[in-house]
C-alpha cells in the first residue's frame, strides 16, 4: 500500500491526465473514424461505455460491418479518382518543386550570386501566407480578369495564361508557396557535402557540369529525397488551395471529404476518405523518417570547412535572375492582394479604377469580432499547448517515455481536414457533445500544433541537467514543485519560441477552422474563406492583409526574443 | 543531526551488480569518506542514502528512522553535488533560500502557497519574511559570501560556487551532509584551502558528513574514518592511520599511498620474526603470517639506502642488495627505483642539502626494519 502511495505523486497524476487528453481527443476520434469507415454510420464509441442502450446499438452496427466503403474506393469513379488525383497532385508538385529548388539552393549555398540576401529574405513570404490566401491571390493575378491575363492578352495571347481554377492552378500555387519547405534542407545538403571531392573531380579533368551531375548532386541526394518526401506529405494534406481553386469536376481527397461531411452528412464516406488520407500521409511521413534516420547527410564533420563560393559571372547572373523570378511570384501575389484591398473596383483594367480605405473600415467595424476570435482562440490553444508540451517533454526527456514521444508526434501525419472530421464525428452526440463549441476548436488547434511546441520545449529540456532537478528535490521540493519552480523557468526560452510558432500557425489554420468553428466563434481564416466563397473579394483582401500583418508582427517579436536570448 | 546505518544493502541495475552487501555504521558528528576508483559504487551508495536510487535489498537508517520508504524530498539530507547544481536562474540569495521557501510552502495554506510560488518564480513579488532573510544572510556570512547575495551564480568563481552549494545544503539544517566529489572541479591551490574550510565547518557544526572521493589524499587528510570501496564492495573501513599502516589487502596498500608489493613464501619463524623468501630477497617481518603464500608490503619511505660497502647490523633490520636504476630529485625527497631480483622497488629518502645522491647503475644496500615489513 505504501509503495503505491509513494509512486502516486503529483507528476503521475499529470501524466495520467496527459494520456487521457490524447486518448480522448486524438486516439478515440481516429479510432472511431476507422470504425465508421466499416459500419458506414455514426458509431458512438464513447457513449457505448457510459450508456448500455448506446452500447447495444453499437453492437448492432458492428453486425453490419462491411467492406462496402473500401470497395467503393477501389472500384468505380468517385473516391478512387479522388485518391488518384490527390496522389497525382502531390507527385507533380513534389517533382516540380525539387527541380525548381535545386538551382536555387545551389545558388544560395555555393555561389556569390547577386541579391543573395534579398532572395533569401523573400523566401520567407510563402511561409507566412496561408495557402487559401495565396490561392485567392492567384485568382487576382491569373483569373479571367486578372492583371497577368490582361498583360498576356495585350501581348497577343488567347484566353488565360494559366487557368487558376484547374489542376494546373492548384499545382502552381502549391509550387510557389511550398518550395521553401524543400529549399532550406537542400541548401543545407549542398553546404555540407565535401568540396574537396568536387575539387578532386575537377583536378581529374572533369568539366564543371560533369562534376555537378556526377559528384555534387549525388552527394546532396539524401537531402533531396528527404525534402521530396516532406513536400509530398505537405501537398497531399493541403486544404487551402484545393478548396478555393479546385473545380467541381476535379476530385481531390481533401475537397471530397469536406463536401461529404459539410454538404451531405455522409459519415461513412467521409470516414473512409479520412482513413485513406491518414494512411497515405503517414506512409510518406514514415518513409521520410526511415530515410533520414539511416543517413546523416554525408560528410558532416565538426571542423568548419572553408568553402570557396563560385564567382563565375555568367553562372551567378543566370542563377540570380532565375531565383528572383521564383521568389518574385509569391511577392507579386501578396502585393496583388494588398492592392485589391485598397481598390474601389479592379477587374476591367490593368490597375484599379480608384483607391479607398473603405474595405478596411468595413472589416474593422463589422468583422472586428473575427480578429478577436482568432486572437482568443490562438491564445487558448497556446496556453493549452504550452502546458501539455512542457510536461510531455519532461516525461520524454526525464523518464524516457518513448510512448508519449510517439503519441505526441502523431498529429504531424494527420491531415487537418481528416482530424477535423474525426473530431466532429466523435463529439457530436452525448455524453460529450462538443461539436460546435470553441472548446473543441481550441483542442483541435492545440493537438494539431503540439508537435511544434514539443520540439521546441524538448530542446530546452535536454539542456537542463538532471542534477539541477535532483538538487531541488534534495532541498525538500516534491518532483512537481521542482518542475514548476526550477525546470519551468529554465525552459522559458524554448517555450517562448514554440509559442510564437503555435500562435502563428493557429491564426493561419484553414481546414480545422472551416470544419469546426461555430458562427459565433468564426476566426479570420474562416471569415476570409467565406468572403471568397461569397465573392466578396475586397473585404477578403483587406482581412487577408490584416492577417498577414499580424503574422509578420508576431514573427518580428519572435525574432527580437530570439536575439535577446542569444546575447 | 544523526547517525547513518546501512545494513546488507545491495543494488543491481539489470544484470549489473553495482553494490554488493554494503554495511556501514557512521556515528553522529563523524566525517566519513567513501573512497575508491571510479565505478566502485561510492556515488551509488551516496545516491541511495539521498533517496535518488532505491536499494534492491537491505535497509538504510538515518538517525533512528528507516528511510527506505521516505522519498528523497523528505529525507533531510543536504547534498553538495559534484557540479554544484546551482539554479542558474536564481541569484545566490535565492539559491540558498530555496529550501526555506519549500519548507514554508509545505506548511502553508493554498493562498499563502500562491505567494510563495510567486516569489520562487519572479523577482518582482519576492517579499521574504525577515526571519527567513536573516537565516539566509547568516549562513552566507558563515561562508563569507554575504557581499555576493545579489549576484547570479554564473558570475561567481569556482570556489565561491562551491561555497554557495555548501550554504544551500547547510541552511536546511540537514540530518546528514552528503558531498559528491566536491573538490574535483577546483584547481590545485583552491582545493587545499577548500579542504580546510570544509573540515572546519564540519567540526564547527558537528554535522554528520559523508564525503565521496576518488582522491586518497583528500580522504586521508579530511575524514575521521574512511571506507575504501572496490567493485561494489567495501574492502576496508578504518581511520586514515589504520588504513595506511595496516592495509587489509594489496589493493588498499596500493590505493592508500604508494607501496612496494612483493610475492613471497613463508619459510618459518626465527626469534619471533616471520621469515619470508622471494625472488631475490629474504626478509624478516614482525607480522604473524596467516598463510604460506603472502604479499609483502613495504612503504617507500620506510626503506633506507646505504652504500654497498657499509656495515649494517642484521639483528635489528633487513638488508637487501640492489642496483639503482633511476634517481629522481623531488625537492625535499629523492626517489630511487632500485632493481632487486626481478622487482623494481620504489624508495623515498629525505634529502638534506649536500648529501650524496646515488647514481644510476650503482650497487646499494637497502635496509628495512622488521616491523615495517607487512605480510598480508
Amino acid at each position: 500500500m505504501n509503495r503505491i502511495k509513494n509512486s502516486f505523486n503529483g507528476l503521475t497524476v499529470v501524466k495520467v491526465l496527459i494520456y487521457a487528453f490524447f486518448g480522448l481527443f486524438m486516439l478515440l476520434p481516429l479510432l472511431s473514424v476507422f470504425v465508421v469507415s466499416f459500419t458506414g454510420e455514426p458509431t458512438n464509441l464513447l457513449g457505448s461505455l457510459t450508456d448500455p442502450a448506446i452500447f447495444n446499438s453499437t453492437l448492432e452496427k458492428f453486425k453490419n460491418i462491411s467492406l462496402d466503403n473500401y470497395k467503393r474506393i477501389f472500384s468505380g469513379k468517385g473516391y478512387f479518382s479522388a485518391l488518384k488525383n490527390s496522389l497525382a497532385l502531390a507527385f507533380t508538385v513534389t517533382i516540380i518543386i525539387i527541380l525548381v529548388c535545386i538551382p536555387l539552393a545551389y545558388g544560395i549555398a555555393r555561389t556569390k550570386m547577386p541579391f543573395k540576401k534579398t532572395i533569401s529574405a523573400l523566401c520567407m513570404i510563402p511561409l507566412i501566407v496561408p495557402t487559401f490566401i495565396s490561392a485567392y491571390a492567384f485568382i487576382i493575378m491569373f483569373g479571367r480578369a486578372g492583371w497577368v491575363t490582361q498583360i498576356y492578352n495585350a501581348l497577343g495571347g488567347e484566353g488565360m495564361l494559366l487557368n487558376p481554377y484547374s489542376m494546373a492552378g492548384v499545382v502552381a500555387v502549391q509550387v510557389f508557396f511550398f518550395f521553401p519547405y524543400a529549399l532550406w534542407p537542400l541548401v543545407a545538403a549542398f553546404k555540407v557535402s565535401d568540396i574537396s571531392l568536387e575539387e578532386a573531380s575537377q583536378n581529374l579533368g572533369a568539366k564543371n557540369w560533369f562534376t555537378f551531375i556526377f559528384v555534387t548532386f549525388p552527394l546532396a541526394l539524401p537531402g533531396v529525397i528527404s525534402s521530396a518526401l516532406l513536400i509530398f506529405t505537405v501537398s497531399f494534406s493541403d486544404f487551402g488551395s484545393p478548396i478555393v481553386l479546385a473545380p467541381k469536376e476535379l476530385n481531390l481527397l481533401v475537397v471530397e471529404a469536406y463536401r461529404e461531411i459539410s454538404g451531405f452528412f455522409n459519415w461513412g464516406g467521409a470516414a473512409i476518405l479520412t482513413v485513406v488520407m491518414v494512411i497515405v500521409a503517414a506512409f510518406f511521413f514514415y518513409l521520410q523518417h526511415l530515410y533520414t534516420k539511416g543517413k546523416n547527410y554525408g560528410s558532416v564533420s565538426g571542423k568548419p570547412k572553408q568553402q570557396k563560393l563560385i564567382e563565375n559571372k555568367l553562372l551567378t547572373r543566370v542563377l540570380s535572375g532565375y531565383s528572383l523570378f521564383v521568389v518574385l511570384i509569391p511577392l507579386l501575389a501578396m502585393l496583388s492582394v494588398a492592392l485589391q484591398s485598397v481598390a474601389t473596383t479592379w477587374g476591367k483594367d490593368l490597375l484599379p479604377s480608384g483607391y479607398t480605405l473603405n474595405h478596411y473600415k468595413t472589416i474593422f467595424s463589422t468583422s472586428m469580432g473575427n480578429i478577436q476570435n482568432s486572437i482568443m482562440l490562438a491564445t487558448g490553444a497556446l496556453v493549452l499547448s504550452v502546458i501539455i508540451a512542457t510536461f510531455v517533454s519532461y516525461f520524454v526527456v526525464r523518464q524516457n517515455s518513448a510512448k508519449l514521444d510517439f503519441i505526441a508526434s502523431i498529429p504531424l501525419v494527420v491531415p487537418g481536414i481528416a482530424f477535423g472530421i474525426a473530431l466532429i464525428q466523435t463529439f457530436n452526440t452525448m455524453p460529450l457533445q462538443l461539436t460546435g463549441t470553441a472548446v473543441l476548436l481550441i483542442i483541435a488547434y492545440t493537438i494539431r500544433r503540439l508537435p511544434y511546441m514539443v520540439r521546441s520545449t524538448m530542446g530546452s529540456m535536454r539542456a537542463i541537467k538532471q542534477d539541477i532537478e535532483e538538487a531541488a528535490v534534495n532541498l525538500g521540493a516534491t518532483p512537481l514543485t521542482a518542475a514548476i519552480t526550477i525546470v519551468g523557468p529554465l525552459m522559458l526560452p524554448g517555450i517562448a519560441a514554440g509559442s510564437v510558432l503555435v500562435f502563428i500557425t493557429v491564426i493561419k489554420e484553414a481546414s480545422v477552422s472551416i470544419l469546426l468553428a461555430p458562427p459565433e466563434w468564426a476566426p479570420m481564416s474562416l471569415a476570409i474563406f467565406q468572403n471568397i466563397l461569397r465573392a466578396e473579394y475586397y473585404s477578403a483582401a483587406a482581412m487577408s492583409v490584416v492577417l498577414v500583418v499580424l503574422v509578420l508582427v508576431l514573427q518580428g517579436i519572435a525574432n527580437i526574443i530570439g536575439k535577446k536570448q542569444r546575447l | 543531526m544523526g547517525s547513518v546505518k546501512i545494513k546488507n544493502m545491495t543494488k543491481t541495475f539489470g544484470d549489473f551488480t553495482a553494490l554488493h552487501d554494503i554495511n556501514l555504521d557512521i556515528e553522529e558528528g563523524e566525517f566519513f569518506a567513501l573512497l575508491g576508483p571510479s565505478g566502485c559504487g561510492k556515488t551509488t551508495t551516496m545516491r541511495c542514502i539521498a533517496g535518488f536510487e532505491n536499494p534492491t535489498s537491505g535497509s538504510i537508517y538515518i538517525g533512528n528512522r528507516e528511510v527506505e520508504k521516505i522519498p528523497a524530498n523528505r529525507r533531510n539530507c543536504g547534498m553538495v553535488f559534484q557540479s554544484y547544481a546551482l539554479f542558474p536562474h536564481m541569484n545566490v540569495f535565492e539559491n540558498v533560500a530555496y529550501s526555506l521557501n519549500i519548507k514554508q510552502l509545505n506548511a502553508s495554506n493554498p493562498i499563502k502557497q500562491m505567494g510563495i510560488y510567486a516569489r520562487l518564480l519572479t523577482k518582482r513579488f519576492g517579499k521574504y519574511p525577515d526571519d527567513l532573510k536573516k537565516k539566509v544572510m547568516e549562513i552566507l556570512e558563515y561562508v563569507e559570501l554575504e557581499n555576493h547575495a545579489e549576484r547570479l551564480t554564473s558570475e561567481l568563481s569556482g570556489g565561491q560556487q562551491q561555497r554557495v552549494a555548501l550554504a544551500r545544503a547547510l541552511v536546511m539544517e540537514p540530518a546528514v551532509l552528503l558531498m559528491d566529489e566536491p573538490l574535483s572541479n577546483l584547481d590545485q591551490k583552491l582545493r587545499h584551502s577548500m579542504r580546510n574550510t570544509i573540515r572546519t565547518i564540519q567540526q564547527d557544526l558537528g554535522i554528520t558528513t559523508i564525503f565521496v572521493t576518488h582522491d586518497q589524499e583528500e580522504a586521508m587528510s579530511m575524514a575521521d574514518r574512511v571506507a575504501v570501496m572496490d567493485k561494489g564492495q567495501i574492502v576496508q573501513i578504518g581511520t586514515p592511520t589504520e588504513l595506511y599502516s595496516n592495509p587489509s589487502t594489496p589493493f588498499i596498500a596500493n590505493f592508500v599511498g604508494t607501496s612496494n608489493i612483493l610475492k613471497g613464501t613463508v619459510e618459518g619463524e626465527e626469534n619471533g620474526f616471520t621469515v619470508v623468501k622471494g625472488e631475490g630477497f629474504l626478509l624478516r617481518s614482525s607480522t604473524k603470517a596467516k598463510k604460506k603464500e603472502v604479499d609483502v608490503i613495504i612503504r617507500p619511505e620506510h626503506v633506507k639506502v646505504e652504500a654497498a660497502d657499509s656495515v649494517i647490523d642484521h639483528a635489528t633490520t633487513n638488508v637487501i642488495e640492489g642496483t639503482v636504476i633511476m634517481s629522481t630529485y623531488l625537492g625535499s625527497i629523492v626517489r630511487y627505483d632500485v632493481q632487486v631480483g626481478s622487482y623494481q622497488l620504489v624508495v623515498d629518502t629525505t634529502y638534506s642539502s649536500g648529501a650524496n645522491i646515488f647514481e644510476e647503475g650503482k650497487k646499494v644496500k637497502l635496509t628495512v626494519d622488521h616491523e615495517r615489513v607487512l605480510l598480508i
